[in-house]
């Protein structure tokens, strides 16, 4: 048992209901996933770009079901509007969710998880990358838009990979195909995604944990949202698995809830059972039991 | 550190301001935009989600004197050009 001070006084947390459905879902994360790319991917043809949907997924993409938040507020920041909906929407989420949305549910994120399987040597950034997503925010999402509009080279959408891959990609080969006259991207949105193309597959999420403003949006919402991240320390023996089971190079028992976390939840899954998965509303099952004995 | 209640109250009051920001947006909010030539006509109010379906397509642009425009005229683009 992890040593704790004298006299601390500290809650008992054990595995609750939402706990023990999350550690089932683990090994599901992956058809988790799959069955929410098929809800951004537009099956029925639904193209409902009057709403934003949380995820990273382009509304240029020729299968995107609704429009990108990030896009929405970049576009409505050029057009000096504030964009209520989108806005509102990353709240409701994000305090819902945190970063359990880039986790489990945005197809961006899933596709950087596909190509991790490859089996490529695997590299790990400084720490300090991971506050570089707060930049692209501030400079690509909200000043540049909002003092230079659409047409500026450092627009987030002009520089934006997803962009790139689930856009401008398939829409060349579809003007190909036709026999149309092909539309290039610019050089600099080629470059970003030639880079990111290469680093996908020589580090875990590099997107995710280096550039993307709509993670550091939802991660700013970690320590508050609905749904988090519980550590007991007195079943923590102190083994560091968590710290193996991460592929984010967070440590997991000192932080979390930490805002660099995409909270794909593998730490749950350490064999002491130190973490779980947990709710604002519900009583860890140790309280329940208590409250049934008085 | 965050004890449970206030993690609670923060809860609520952010829900409830995403609810609201929502609900206008969606409902109450609208944008005048000005016709892409200038031809005399009168500028349309449109609602925020069809202004969201404008940017998706690149179809609203902010003109030097502030107003918005659109960048078409007729059949809108089918995707937004950057």
């Amino acid at each position: 048992m992890r040593h704790l001070k004298k006299g601390t006084m500290v809650a008992m947390v054990e595995k609750t209901k939402l706990g023990n459905l999350a550690s089932k879902l683990l090994g599901w994360r992956i058809w988790v996933q799959s069955a929410f790319l098929l809800v951004w991917l537009d099956p029925l043809g639904l193209r409902m770009h009057t709403m934003c949907s949380p995820v990273f997924h382009c509304y240029a993409c020729p299968l995107s079901t609704f429009a990108c938040p990030i896009g929405v507020i970049a576009q409505f920041g050029a057009l000096h509007i504030f964009p209520f909906v989108a806005v509102g929407l990353l709240i409701a989420v994000g305090v819902l969710f945190g970063t359990l949305i880039c986790g489990w549910v945005c197809p961006f994120g899933f596709l950087q998880d596909l190509v991790a399987k490859v089996p490529t040597p695997k590299f790990d950034l400084p720490k300090w990358t991971g506050k570089l997503r707060y930049v692209v925010l501030i400079v690509t999402v909200l000043a540049v838009p909002y003092f230079f509009g659409e047409g500026h080279w450092l627009f987030v959408c002009r520089v934006c990979p997803a962009g790139a891959l689930e856009a401008a990609v398939p829409n060349m080969v579809g003007q190909a195909i036709g026999g149309k006259e092909i539309i290039w991207p610019n050089a600099l949105k080629l470059t970003i995604l030639g880079l990111f193309l290469i680093a996908v597959f020589f580090m875990k999420r590099p997107w995710c944990r280096i550039l993307c403003p709509l993670g550091v949006i939802f991660s700013l919402f970690n320590r508050v949202s609905a749904f988090f991240l519980r550590f007991n320390p007195y079943q923590c023996t102190d083994c560091k698995e968590c710290h193996k089971m991460c592929e984010y190079d967070i440590e997991p028992e000192k932080s979390p809830n930490d805002s660099r976390c995409v909270r794909c939840l593998e730490c749950i899954g350490c064999k002491p059972g130190a973490l779980t998965f947990g709710s604002i509303f519900e009583r860890p099952q140790s309280e329940e039991n208590n409250l049934n004995d008085k | 550190m965050l004890t449970k209640n206030t993690k609670i109250i923060v809860f609520f009051l952010l829900i409830l301001l995403g609810a609201v920001l929502i609900t206008y947006g969606a409902v109450f909010h609208s944008t005048n935009v000005l016709p892409q030539k200038d031809d005399g006509s009168t500028a349309v109010a449109k609602s925020e989600p069809a202004l969201i379906k404008e940017a998706s397509v690149g179809g609203l642009t902010r003109d030097e004197s502030g107003k918005i425009k659109q960048t078409y005229t007729g059949q809108s683009p089918k995707a937004c050009a950057t």
